[in-house]
């Protein structure tokens, strides 16, 4: 009799439809929970992020993107100068003259407090005391401590914001770079800079907004790994992209041989119709991923060589970064090259100079890794200021721990080595939005603990957040049923060496 | 349901099985004292099964008081003590019943003034372990003289009128360590009670140094890391604000930790005072704990909102319009160089956000003062990039009349030596570019920053 009434009841509408054709599991349930009826917020100017589409996103996540900026930024783009394996803030930064008169000592106990050591020091029967090698001076207005092993650095530290009481929780080198990396010891987690696109897109489409640049010109002691600038569960297209050195700076480029590219757009928009097709029946945010890294690469295909191209640059500027700058790849190359995507107003450059693990032969290892980069971090610097960009750019130094009061194996003054050391260690940053001029935190007289403003990984990224205009607590993306952020559920804004 | 549950459940009724006990072993105190009149004589031979019931229920309320005890949520000397008491008071009992019992009474037999004696003195530790049991879940101040002669303090009237130590300093004391350091807990020797005791402080010594923050343990301990073993508040109890960080800290430093001083009384004030009035529920949190946007003092000029279709037109065009607020609506412009937009071809819609607009940039774009003249629309404009473009000094003409700009990129311009010396004293601008103009050379040092 009435066999048809269930009919009315049934929903026909496009969105159902559509719904019932989205494979990917993560959208289907983020929009049949949370979504469904519910209509997509859009941003209030609809931001320019490519693979933001509709059909890539569930609502949360646009209701999440279109709260973006938090609050007004203070830096538009960063510059994160990586110093893998571990710089020591003895003959850097942290100045401790009380060492010399305990040079060879026993470190005491109660300055230790039974701290774990790694399993290179840990059945050491003692743990001679090593003071630096190097002598200190005061540099500047601001009266910063510097060691001679600095001397450019020491001649910009009035635009800089030093950072000594920095502490981690990780005590290897892979642990602790992939924490500062992606707030997280363990790998899978969006790095940074994959965090920054994300959530504030791109001010330059013909650049990757995450760009990654790697010296040749270190002892590639600890690897890189290209997790540490990957994107995690974050949409593919906010990976960090790697610059390399030599004919290809990015892979894959370049039109193959005996093909001239002149029907690569139309190949390209072609494509775009099929991957559109394909995106359409089932969804999966990969596909609009790919569609926009297709596109990228053919717009990189001019930009890129554009901005690798050093040739205009006068001599002053090879000059100023030091003669390594005209051999690309170099650190002192990547810094210039830095500058110019900075220019070009790319978000997020994650430089890496690998080579300051120095458990034995610090003295002379150090002296090295300083002399490599002192000069170009300094001309970097000083060329930033001078154009001005220093004013919305911010510059990070540091690496992802620091290293132990005492030696590795014997001491000998001219010739120890120094362990891992998390509990506290230097960084600087500089330009937008951070102190100029200013020291930051403390340690004890041993450098082994913090006395005074603690700053932990997490502040530190929250910090870094917060002068692009993020609330690190309110960037989120949900995966495998949990909300995930930067600084998981710590961290706090370091407002004291906000400018 | 699982162990867990059935612990957790059986614990919850501690507070009700220990009544029972209570009112056994009292009833049998009773009889006995009752019994010495001969009219009541009868009521001894009932002594000895109320004890035993008693006993019987002082055993369940020690297990079921032992299941709370594991929940964790309670003070660990006081659960102590309070379980030493009851433990005691259910052997005793137990004992005392057996010593009623008659092969036991046969060959040892306790007089029977001693039998009371015993007695009323296990009421007396009853009392006191029950006191100890209601501390507990009362909290220790539920029942104690001091409220008969505590004196409220009436809340100030407003922030001047307040006292740092005895309105505002003491309270966040008492509340975020009060639970350890005073009244009878002075942990480490500390007891915050009064100013006294922070200036003697404890086993460490002095809590708290007038005027010297670094030789103050307390102000030491509460900054220290959180997962440092001697963080304060210990053992995840919940830690002091960001702002009762800063007004204890102001307190030590610029008050020299007096009391009985009016806040309109001490110098220095402006920073706390915002402070103040929010722990003193006089006013909103003067800042997100995090820094919410509010946090950043925003220009009240710029629009709350903005012509969204000049942004669409404009992107098509090829400008970068990036927001850096919503609300208000703050945008930072781009024409990118190299692009050949010519800035006349964009100027209507430029014009319509320009109240928007705190950061634009037209490097690079060959632009002179003449086509520049849009700038003058710009009236919230804080950063301003012109370099590489043939500007001359007619552009701080132009820029003048901007009161909310602070830098001006000109650096590979034309702009001389005159032309800075035209932003009078009371220009906003702090900071030019100069490096690569004939104006570097009146800046000191080689990045051809001029900086007010």
């Amino acid at each position: 009799m009435s066999h048809h009434h269930d009919d009315e009841f049934r929903i026909y509408s496009k969105e159902f439809e559509d719904l019932h054709k989205k494979w990917d599991r993560r959208q289907f349930l983020t929009q049949t929970t949370l979504g469904l009826g519910a209509l997509a917020l859009g941003g209030l100017f609809g931001k320019n992020i490519p693979g933001a589409s509709p059909a890539a996103m569930g609502s949360l996540e646009q209701d999440i993107l279109a709260a973006l900026p938090h609050f007004a930024p203070k830096a538009k783009r960063v510059v994160y100068l990586f110093m893998s394996g571990g710089p020591s803030q003895f003959e850097t930064f942290d100045y401790k003259p009380k060492l010399i008169e305990l040079a060879g000592q026993n470190l005491p106990d109660s300055v230790r407090k039974g701290q774990r050591l790694t399993g290179m020091s840990a059945n050491q029967s003692s743990l001679p005391i090593a003071p630096s090698f190097y002598k200190f001076n005061q540099h500047g207005k601001s009266q910063t401590w510097v060691s001679e092993l600095l001397p450019h650095t020491a001649s910009v530290v009035d635009d800089l914001c030093v950072v000594k009481s920095i502490y981690t929780e990780a005590i290897n080198h892979d642990p602790a770079i992939t924490f500062f990396q992606t707030g997280s010891q363990l790998p899978g987690r969006p790095s940074i800079g994959s965090w920054i696109s994300y959530g504030l897109g791109t001010d330059n489409e013909n650049l990757p907004s995450f760009i990654v640049l790697i010296s040749k010109n270190a002892q590639k002691d600890q690897p890189l790994y290209s997790r540490l600038w990957g994107n995690g569960f974050l949409p593919s297209q906010h990976q960090g992209v790697q610059f390399r050195t030599g004919k290809d700076p990015v892979l894959f480029l370049n039109n193959p041989e005996g093909y001239d590219g002149t029907d690569r757009k139309e190949m390209l928009e072609y494509l775009s119709k099929l991957n559109t097709l394909q995106n359409d029946g089932y969804g999966d945010p990969e596909v609009v991923a790919r569609i926009a890294q297709y596109e990228m690469a053919y717009r990189m295909q001019t930009s890129v060589p554009e901005v690798m191209d050093i040739k205009d640059e006068p001599d002053e500027v090879f000059e100023l970064y030091g003669k390594d700058s005209r051999d690309p790849g170099t650190y002192a190359a990547n810094c210039l090259l830095a500058r110019k995507l900075l220019e070009k107003d790319v978000k997020f450059i994650q430089l890496y100079h690998q080579g300051w693990d120095q458990h034995g032969s610090l003295p002379s290892g150090i002296a090295q890794q300083c002399k490599t980069t002192d000069q170009a971090t300094a001309a970097f610097i000083k060329d930033l200021k001078r154009r001005g960009l220093l004013e919305d750019t911010l510059v990070i130094w540091g690496g992802e721990f620091g290293r132990t009061v005492y030696t590795q194996g014997k001491y000998i003054a001219d010739n120890y080595g120094r362990d891992h050391h998390p509990r506290c260690f230097t960084m600087w940053m500089a330009g937008a939005g951070v102190k100029a001029g200013f020291n930051y935190g403390e340690t004890d007289d041993f450098s082994y603990n913090i006395v005074r403003n603690p700053v932990h990984v997490h502040d530190f990224q929250a910090t870094l957040l917060h002068l692009m205009g993020i609330d690190h607590e309110r960037l989120t993306f949900k995966f495998q049923g949990r909300k995930f952020r930067l600084t998981d559920v710590e961290g706090h804004l370091v407002k004291d060496i906000l400018a | 349901m699982n162990l867990l549950d059935i612990s957790t459940y059986l614990g919850h009724l501690h507070p009700l099985v220990v009544h029972l006990p209570i009112g056994f072993l009292l009833l049998a105190v009773i009889f006995q004292i009752i019994s010495y009149w001969p009219k009541w004589a009868f009521l001894k031979g009932a002594v000895s099964i109320i004890l035993l019931l008693g006993f019987i229920s002082a055993v369940f309320a020690c297990i079921f008081g032992y299941l709370l005890a594991g929940s964790g949520d309670y003070d660990y000397y006081l659960v102590n003590s309070h379980r030493n008491s009851g433990i005691f008071i259910a052997v005793l009992s137990g004992l005392l019943y057996a010593s009623t019992l008659s092969p036991i009474s046969n060959r040892f037999k306790i007089p029977s003034k001693i039998f009371s004696i015993l007695l009323i003195a296990l009421t007396g530790i009853m009392a006191y372990s029950g006191h100890q049991g209601a501390g507990l879940t009362h909290g220790t101040d539920y029942l104690n003289l001091q409220i008969l002669t505590k004196k409220e303090r009436v809340p100030p009237p407003s922030v001047d009128e307040a006292f740092i130590y005895e309105d505002v300093v003491q309270p966040i004391l008492e509340n975020k360590c009060g639970s350890c350091h005073q009244g009878g807990k002075r942990k480490g020797g500390l007891s915050i009670q009064q100013l006294q005791g922070l200036l003697k402080g404890g086993k460490t010594g002095p809590a708290v140094v007038p005027g010297n923050l670094s030789e103050s343990e307390l102000f030491r301990r509460i900054t220290l890391s959180p997962t440092d073993e001697k963080f304060m508040p210990s053992d995840g109890k919940p830690a002091l604000t960001s702002g009762e960080t800063a007004i204890i800290r102001w307190w030590i430093e610029k008050a020299m930790a007096v009391e009985g001083k009016k806040i309109k009384e001490l110098q220095e004030t402006q920073k706390i005072k915002g402070l103040v009035a929010y722990s003193l529920k006089l006013g909103e949190s003067p800042e997100d704990e995090e820094g919410g946007s509010d946090s950043i003092a925003v220009n009240p000029d710029i629009p709350s909102t903005v012509d969204q279709i000049a942004i669409e037109s404009l992107r098509k065009k090829g400008v970068v319009v990036r927001v850096m607020l919503q609300k208000p609506a703050m945008l930072d412009l781009t024409l990118p160089s190299g692009k050949g937009i010519a800035l006349n071809t964009v100027s209507d819609e430029i014009g319509k956000i320009a109240k928007n607009t705190v950061w634009l940039n037209l490097s690079g774009n060959n632009l002179t003062e003449k086509e520049l003249g849009v700038l003058s629309s710009f009236s919230n404009l804080e950063k301003l990039r012109l370099e590489r473009n043939p500007v001359s000094d007619g552009i701080f003409d132009l820029v003048v009349g901007l009161k909310h700009l602070e830098s001006i990129n000109l650096s590979e311009t034309k702009i001389s030596k005159s032309g800075l010396e035209k932003l009078g004293p009371s220009s906003s601008v702090k900071r030019v570019y100069c490096w690569g103009t004939g104006a570097s050379e009146v800046v000191g040092d080689s990045s051809g920053v001029w900086v007010r």
